[in-house]
This record gives C-alpha cells, sequence and structure tokens, in this order.
C-alpha cells in the first residue's frame, strides 16, 4: 500500500520537474528570440554613440516612427498586397530601414549637425549641453506629432504567422514553443547584426566610420570627412533601431509614447556592452533579453522592468566598462 | 609648393601665431624650431585646417588652401603627421595604414607604397594585425609616419616625430626619415624640438618665438647664427 503511494508520489514529482525544467528552457528561448531584437535595437544607439559621442534621447522615438512606417508600408502603401498578409509584415519592416535612416540623414543635416561633430569639436562642455536639449526637444516634438499624426489607437502589424508556433522536441519529454514571427524577427535581427558587423569590421566605409570614432582630428589629417561619418552614422542607427522597432510591433501593439518604454532597455544594453561598442552593445541588449523573460519565472510581468534595472546595476558595479569595454585608452 | 604669407591664428581670442610667412619649395627639407608654446604646433594646424586663421594666406601648389575644407586638404597632397601620433588606437596597423590611403593618390599607389613603407619601417610588417592602441609609443610614430606616407603625398609635415622617445629611438626614426628622404626626394617640413638633428639635415630652417618668425636661413647661416649657437645648440 504504502509503496504504490510512494510511487505515485515520484511520477508527480517527476512531472514537477520536467515542468519546471520546461518553463526554463522556454522562458530562455524567449528570451533568446527578444533579446536578439533589443540587440540591435541598442546597435542603432550605440553606433551613434560610439562614432559621434553623442547621446540621441530621440532613439525610442525614432523606433516609433519605424514601427509607424513599417505599419503603414504594409496598410497603406501596398506592401501588403503586393507580399501578402504572411510575408508583407516582414518586406514593410525592412522597407522602415531605409526610410527612417533617410528621416536621419536629413535630422542629422538639419538639426544635429549644428551641436555636434567638428564644428563643437573645440566647445568640449558646452557641445554636449546643446545635444542633450536637441535630441530632447526632438523626442517631444516625435511623440506629440506622433500623437497628432497618428492618434492614440494602439496599432499592430500582425501577421498570421504571430499566432502559430514552432515545436521544438520533444526531448526527454519536454517540448519548447516558438512563436513564427517571433522566429523569424530574431532571425532577421541576427542576419542585420551580422551584415552590420561586416560592414563596420570590414568595409572601407566602416572602418572609417572607426577611425572617425577614434579620433574624429586624426580623421581629418587622412581626408576623411567626419561630419559626412557623423550623418552616416547617425542614419544607419536610425534605420537599424527602426527595423527593430518594426520587429518588435509584430508582437507587441503600439503607439506614439511607445518608445519611452524602450529608451531603458536600449541605454541599459549600450552601457551593458560598454560604450562604444557597437558588437557589444548587441550582447548588451541580448542580456537585457534574457534578464526580462527569465525573470518571469520567478518574478510578476510588473517587475520585469525592475529586474533589468537590477541586474544592469550589479554588472555596472563589478564591472563598469561593460562586458566589452576597451582597455585601450582613446587618444 | 606651400606658400604662408603673413599669417595669424590662435585659440577663441588668443592669439598664438602674428604674421608668420614661410616657405618650402618642392624639394626641400624645411625645418621648424622654436621653444615650447610658440605656435609651432597652431601653424601646422592651421596648414590642415583644424585651426581657422584670423589673417593671412596659405597657398599649396597655387591652390588658396584656406578656401578648401579640412578634410579636402590632403587629397591635394599634404599628408601631416601629428604631434603625439594621434595613430586610431582600435584599428590595427594595416587599417591604420589604409586610413592614410584614403586621397585618391593614396589608393592609386597603395601596393608601391605599402612595400616600400614596410621596407623603411619593417615593425610595421611585424605588427600589422596588432591593435596600434597596444604599440610602444616608438612604434606608434612609425605607423604615423607610414600612415602618412600612405598618402602619396607631395608634403610630408611632421610635428616633433622625437616627442616622449628615448634618445636611441628618436635617433633611430631620425634616420629614417633622412633615408626615407633621400630614396623618396619628398618635400618634407619638420616641427623639432631636437634642434641640432633638424638643422643638420635641413635645407633651410625657420626659428619660430612667441608667434613669429625670428630668424631664418639656409642649413650654414643658421648653425653660424650667434643665437641660434646659444639659444638651441648650447655652445
Ligand atoms: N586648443 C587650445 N586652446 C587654447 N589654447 C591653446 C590650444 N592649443 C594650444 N594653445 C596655446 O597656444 C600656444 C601655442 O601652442 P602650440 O601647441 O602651437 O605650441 P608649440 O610651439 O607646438 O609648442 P610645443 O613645443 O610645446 O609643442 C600655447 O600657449 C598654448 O598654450
Ligand atoms: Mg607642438
Amino acid at each position: 500500500m504504502g509503496r504504490r503511494r510512494d510511487a505515485r508520489l515520484g511520477l508527480k514529482q517527476g512531472n514537477a520537474v520536467t515542468a519546471l525544467v520546461e518553463g526554463i528552457f522556454q522562458a530562455l528561448v524567449a528570451g533568446l528570440l527578444i533579446g536578439a531584437i533589443y540587440g540591435i535595437m541598442c546597435v542603432g544607439l550605440g553606433l551613434i554613440f560610439g562614432v559621434m559621442r553623442v547621446i540621441n534621447f530621440a532613439q525610442g522615438d525614432f523606433m516609433m516612427l519605424g514601427m509607424y512606417a513599417a505599419f503603414y508600408c504594409f496598410t497603406a502603401f501596398g506592401v501588403g498586397a503586393v507580399f501578402g498578409t504572411t510575408w508583407g509584415p516582414f518586406v514593410s519592416i525592412l522597407a522602415a530601414g531605409p526610410i527612417l535612416a533617410l528621416v536621419g540623414y536629413v535630422v542629422h543635416r538639419l538639426l544635429i549637425s549644428r551641436v555636434s561633430g567638428t564644428r563643437t569639436a573645440s566647445l568640449e562642455g558646452e557641445g554636449h549641453h546643446a545635444q542633450l536639449v536637441l535630441t530632447l526637444g526632438i523626442a517631444l516634438v516625435l511623440q506629440n506629432g506622433g500623437l497628432m499624426a497618428f492618434g492614440s489607437v494602439l496599432a499592430s502589424i500582425r501577421t498570421p504567422l504571430s499566432s502559430s508556433a514552432w515545436e521544438l522536441g520533444p526531448f526527454l519529454d519536454m517540448s519548447v514553443f516558438v512563436n513564427k514571427a517571433r522566429g523569424i524577427d530574431a532571425l532577421m535581427a541576427v542576419a542585420i547584426m551580422a551584415g552590420l558587423a561586416l560592414l563596420i569590421s570590414r568595409s572601407r566605409l566602416g572602418k572609417q566610420l572607426r577611425a572617425a570614432a577614434d579620433n574624429s582630428v586624426a580623421a581629418t589629417y587622412m581626408g576623411i570627412d567626419v561630419d559626412r561619418a557623423h550623418r552616416i552614422a547617425f542614419a544607419l542607427g536610425t534605420g537599424i533601431t527602426a527595423i527593430a522597432g518594426g520587429l518588435l510591433a509584430t508582437n507587441y501593439p503600439f503607439h506614439p509614447f511607445v518608445g519611452v518604454d524602450y529608451v531603458i532597455v536600449m541605454y541599459a544594453g549600450v552601457v551593458l556592452g560598454g560604450m562604444g561598442s557597437i558588437v557589444g552593445a548587441f550582447w548588451g541588449g541580448m542580456t537585457i533579453g534574457l534578464v526580462q523573460q527569465m525573470s518571469t519565472l520567478i518574478l510578476p510581468t510588473q517587475l520585469q522592468n525592475a529586474a533589468i534595472f537590477v541586474v544592469f546595476l550589479l554588472i555596472v558595479f563589478f564591472r563598469p566598462q561593460g562586458f566589452f569595454g576597451r582597455n585601450v585608452e582613446r587618444t | 609648393m606651400l606658400t604662408i604669407d603673413a599669417l595669424s591664428a590662435g585659440y577663441s581670442a588668443v592669439p598664438v601665431l602674428k604674421g608668420v610667412s614661410i616657405r618650402v619649395q618642392a624639394g626641400q627639407f624645411v625645418a621648424i624650431v622654436g621653444p615650447n608654446g610658440a605656435g609651432k604646433t597652431t601653424l601646422f594646424k592651421s596648414i590642415s585646417g583644424i585651426v581657422t586663421p584670423s589673417a593671412g594666406s596659405i597657398t599649396f601648389e597655387g591652390a588658396d588652401l584656406l578656401a578648401l575644407p579640412p578634410s579636402r586638404r590632403p587629397h591635394l597632397g599634404i599628408a601631416h603627421v601629428p604631434e603625439g601620433r594621434q595613430v586610431f588606437p582600435s584599428l590595427s596597423v594595416m587599417e591604420n595604414l589604409e586610413m592614410g590611403a584614403v586621397t585618391e593618390a593614396g589608393r592609386r599607389d597603395w601596393r608601391a607604397n605599402i612595400e616600400r613603407i614596410f621596407e623603411w619601417l619593417p615593425v610595421l610588417a611585424e605588427r600589422r594585425d596588432q591593435l596600434a592602441g597596444t604599440l610602444s609609443g616608438g612604434q606608434q610614430q612609425m605607423l604615423a609616419i607610414g600612415r602618412g606616407l600612405a598618402s602619396s603625398p607631395k608634403l610630408l609635415m611632421l610635428d616633433e616625430p622625437s616627442m616622449g622617445l628615448s634618445p636611441a629611438i628618436a635617433d633611430f626614426i631620425f634616420e629614417r626619415l633622412i633615408d626615407i628622404r633621400k630614396q623618396s626626394g619628398l618635400t618634407i617640413l619638420l616641427v623639432e624640438q631636437r634642434v641640432a638633428e633638424a638643422l643638420e639635415s635641413a635645407d633651410h630652417g625657420y626659428v619660430l618665438e612667441a608667434g613669429r618668425v625670428v630668424l631664418e636661413g639656409n642649413n650654414q647661416s643658421l648653425r653660424a647664427d650667434d643665437r641660434v649657437r646659444q639659444a638651441y645648440l648650447g655652445m
């Protein structure tokens, strides 16, 4: 009698363990998927900071514009009609990249270039104050302009893939489900990161951007147009963050103030990665995604952002230069 | 080749150069010497466009340099090897050299240039994949010179290439420069604190003090000048 009860208990415990492990894996996969998107979101900000030494407080709002650009490409500008409801959203999201890159290019040319780059090379501190005020101002204008233009109704870029999943496994009675839209989002994010990493490390343009970041005066001595390098970095950074926004929008509804929700993730990711390291910013974003999703195992959802902050503070406390911080001094 | 005429320049209301005139002819080796703070680096920065002069003119092969944006000037054939080396620390040695070759001429002559640069400064070939920020001071100076040469310049401007280096390494770099000049016939404008060495190998020299040219002349006349002998050569 007693024996049978023990066996039943054992089976029950086994199920609980399986469920727990399954939950951990599920959270891990969810973290990796969202982390890849956070990764390129941070890379956009990190690229701008790394090359220009400008902290762009409007980055979240450029991301919001990217979401709406993808949304309107899909719904109004015919991408949905041409590519269908399944793939149309992804094509629209990719299109949001160059659209916002162009917006970034123009905003840099008209506004940011007035308070950054070679013009302010001699100003030191004063230049930074002007940058802070300007990018905060742009953020406010974009948020409120967005409210006027797009309204406050939640929008989203849904694809049928958002509500279906691949099943990985079963391994040892466990299986993990991957939302198809999120899976494709993550693959696209990783592909964009790989492309950007190649561009930065190998291409002539990438090397010039890094040289301008290292020492803008010496870059000028080489014949590199540093203001142009900054314009390109700003455009690229804006476009990449815009794509990240579009990818998020396949699973999360958005509104004109959505940028504010993500700036914390962006800054935390860039600092974690080591200010100025582009690959580092990606891993910083990835870390944030993992922490956020893993924290759901033990914390209520409302505390996810608190978990991000705690881990952020811990890492900054123990490794203030970030994961990828350089030990090589900048000259 | 390079004509600087009555140039005045400074930093936000602090005048540094007060009517400096300097002439460098094609093929010449011209040295500028003078005490700390005389304005030698400010002069170089004015040529490169980092400092905007308040008066005077700079022409290079007939072109008005001051009318050109700073980043266009290297493309005319002016290489600036700056004070304190200023290599790109997070770029490899090879990438630093590639940045030198951003100019049209540098791109065209890349293969031939890199071969010669490695011949003159073999340490750069040995360390081609190392990050420039991890090189020693002397190696960084050689890289800064190599980077300048990679642009296929007509005029090579060097601002205190011996700064902060041990005498042995400074000597070595100086000898390399003499060799490079002999083999390439390059026009050189050199700023140096090592007055004896600079005046010995230069064709023509200028003494800059407190923002003014106080003395100029050819190799022999300068070295024979009592003031130079006293103030700079310690004789
Ligand atoms: N960025 C700057 N802002 C303000 N003043 C400067 C700046 N750079 C140099 N100065 C001042 O200008 C004067 C000339 O400096 P410069 O660097 O041209 O001298 P130098 O002849 O190159 O001296 P050194 O032999 O020490 O290199 C100095 O009094 C210096 O303090
Ligand atoms: Mg100097």
